[in-house]
């Protein structure tokens, strides 16, 4: 089963990498990926799919939540809040 | 304790400042007092601006020792840890340093050179992409590419790396960048706001709490972290609940208190394993269930509930399904939930509280053995007792390790440094140095193997350059115990690549380096050892030979659960 979570994060160096790679440790594989900028920052949609039955994508979300810069992250294409 | 540390006076301010410049200018404006180091090519202008400022660089012998110098000063500081390298080797060198850090949520900020952004990408002289190799081993990192932002930087560095659940934080600033002149340092903006619970989440724990019949306390480093130990200490006496610790967490209850069963997990004692197996309700602050702590999740404290209080809302529900999961800081979380309780009947554990106290004191750790060799257990039980309340251990990883946890005691979490999350081997050493210049007055002991200290044996350089007057014990069985240990057990006796009976003559080692030291090696040396060690004013040296068959008892096998502990004959 595959969950898209979309992102917005500060545009800054190793930003992407820092997304993708916190992605994939925690499990996950990225089946897509699309991004388009929006103002200063990069609004990102990834298509995931857990490694096991044990990854939960609500705790992805929260994982995405603590990277320094991750504006907004909802997995359901309406950003649930504005976490600054 | 000499200082000998690079202390210049400061230097007079003309604008506009060089980037190394606003970099010194800036820790001295945060209160940095203390950082640890190495410097080389791409650092050099910072080098050369820390020597017209207030700052005390400590020069270690290896980057390694420089990070866990600093590590260990936070942890026993509650300040921010600072250390510096150079680009490429320097930086990779700090790399298990960071990583140490990252998986104790310590706070600590690391400064590396790189080469200037004109060949940054095109393999220069000693050029790495330190951010990218990082990544994963920091809370935050920035590469900075102009000097008008360093300042910004740097406190927003120390912001992250304290707040919140603290970690790591790493700036590369590449040379071109600390040469720079700026006259328009950024400004910044930081919000210090505290998370608290909801009162109705602190109400749903208070319930659950008081519906409990089985409740057991799981404590982790996050209450120290979070400044709550006096609030956790007021919960576990207010409610007389029974109470857990993780390694990490081990003097946030000190030690021979009531209600307090040990350490819980692989090495942890047989009543603290056993009551939380038991328990209905596991009441978790600031801890993340690691597997040493659970041993076999899925059989981890089947029958109980879980309350879990954390700052990290990533923590809650990530292993273990909670009943409640109270996310923000502990602390206030904490003093919330015992005003909660405070009012209305009292809870009621006497009985299973009696009965696990009961089995504390039968199962309680055995400091007797036989014959004439020196029994670490015993030596490191005397040397705690004799070292009074200021006293602090500073572990290496391995069987002393674990011994440490289990015999010394504690009376305050300061008290306990210890490699917890990444288990690294090389840590003793430089984390007593770390401690000891963050609490000059304390006694601070490093214990390590005869493995862990060769593996960062050049801080004895550093001891004796700053006439730093730690302690150190080595607990020399001349073989990697912990690994013999799970050979003898799990791997049929093949004992593979563990020999180090050719280790070097520790004593004279020591004395290489300008440090005095003696050998302790029957069991009546050892209250004398104690003694002299203690005594001595500067830093000194005890090497204990020890028998190499000695193992760490009780043991929970990987991959059992926690009530399926071996018990082994002294
Ligand atoms: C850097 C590092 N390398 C390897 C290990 C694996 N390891 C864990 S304990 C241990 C043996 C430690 O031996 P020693 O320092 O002599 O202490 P003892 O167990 O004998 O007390 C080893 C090799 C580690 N934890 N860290």
């Amino acid at each position: 089963m595959t969950d898209t979570v979309h992102i917005l994060i500060d545009r800054a160096d190793g930003a992407l990498q820092r997304l993708i790679g916190l992605v994939e440790r925690r499990g996950f594989h990225i089946d897509a990926m699309t991004m388009a900028p929006e103002g200063s920052a990069l609004a990102v949609a990834l298509t995931v799919r857990g490694r096991d039955v044990g990854r939960s994508i609500d705790n992805l979300g929260l994982q995405i939540d603590r990277l320094v810069g991750a504006r907004r992250i909802s997995n359901d294409a309406t950003f649930r809040s504005e976490a600054a | 304790m000499s200082a000998a540390a690079a202390t210049f006076k400061p230097a007079v301010e003309t604008a506009p400042q060089s980037g190394a410049r606003l970099v010194v200018s800036t820790l001295e404006k945060l209160g940095v007092e203390v950082l640890f180091g190495y410097p080389g090519g791409a650092i050099m202008p910072i080098y050369d601006a820390l020597a017209g400022s207030s700052l005390r660089h400590y020069l270690c012998r290896h980057e390694q020792g420089a990070a866990f110098a600093a590590d260990s000063y936070a942890r026993v500081s509650g300040k921010v840890g600072v250390c510096m390298a150079t680009s490429g080797p320097g930086a990779t060198n700090l790399v298990t340093g960071i990583a140490n850090a990252m998986l104790d949520s310590i706070p600590m900020v690391c400064i590396t050179g790189n080469v200037a952004q004109g060949v940054m990408g095109m393999d220069a002289f000693q050029e790495v992409d330190i951010l990218g190799v990082t990544l994963p081993i920091v809370k935050h990192s920035y590469l900075v590419r102009s000097a008008a932002d360093i300042p910004a930087v740097i406190e927003e560095a120390f912001h992250i790396a304290r707040s919140g659940r603290p970690g790591p934080v790493l700036i590369d600033l590449p040379k071109d960048v600390q040469f720079e002149m700026t006259d328009a340092p950024r400004g910044i903006h930081l919000s210090n706001a505290i998370d608290v619970a909801d009162a109705a989440v602190i109400d749903d724990a208070a319930a659950a709490i008081r519906a409990a019949k089985k409740p057991v306390l799981y404590i982790g480093g996050g209450v120290k972290i979070s400044g709550a130990v006096q609030a956790v200490r007021d919960f576990a006496a207010m409610t007389g609940i029974p109470q857990v610790s993780t390694l990490n967490a081990l003097g946030t209850i000190p030690t021979g208190q009531d209600n307090f069963l040990g350490m819980l997990g692989m090495h942890g004692t047989r009543c603290a394993n056993e009551a939380v197996q038991e328990s209905d309700l596991l009441i978790v602050i600031g801890a993340r269930f690691d597997d040493r702590a659970t041993g076999k999740l899925i059989e981890f404290a089947p029958h109980a509930g879980v309350v879990h209080f954390d700052i990290d809302p990533s923590e809650i529900g990530k292993l273990r399904k909670v009943a409640v999961g109270v996310t923000g800081d502990v602390k206030p979380n904490i003093e919330a939930l015992n005003a909660r309780l405070s009012s209305g009947p009292a809870i009621e554990v006497s009985e299973w509280a009696d009965k696990w106290r009961a089995k504390a004191i039968a199962c309680a750790f055995d400091y007797n053995a036989p014959g004439e060799g020196v029994f670490a257990p015993q030596l490191l039980n005397e040397l705690s007792q004799k070292a009074g309340p200021s006293f602090i251990a500073a572990c290496d990883v391995g069987q002393h390790q674990m011994w440490v946890a289990q015999y010394c005691e504690f009376s305050r979490p300061q008290a306990h440094i210890t490699s917890g999350g990444l288990g690294s081997m090389g840590f003793g050493l430089p984390a007593g140095i770390g401690a000891k210049l963050a609490e000059p007055d304390a006694c601070v002991v490093t214990i390590t193997g005869d493995g862990g200290v060769m593996m960062n044996i050049q801080e004895l350089a550093t001891v004796n350059r700053f006439k730093i007057p730690l302690k150190i014990i080595i607990l020399d069985n001349s073989r990697l115990g912990m690994v013999r240990q799970w050979q003898e057990f799990f791997f049929e006796r093949n004992f593979s690549e563990v020999d180090l009976s050719d280790n070097p003559d520790f004593v004279k080692v020591a004395e290489a380096f300008g440090i005095p030291a003696f050998r302790v090696d029957a069991r009546d040396q050892v209250s004398a050892g104690i003694d002299r060690l203690l005594a001595t004013e500067g830093p000194i040296l005890m090497h204990v030979i020890i028998d190499p068959n000695d193992n760490v008892w009780p043991l929970v096998p990987p991959g059992k659960n926690n009530a399926e502990m071996l018990e082994g004959a002294r």
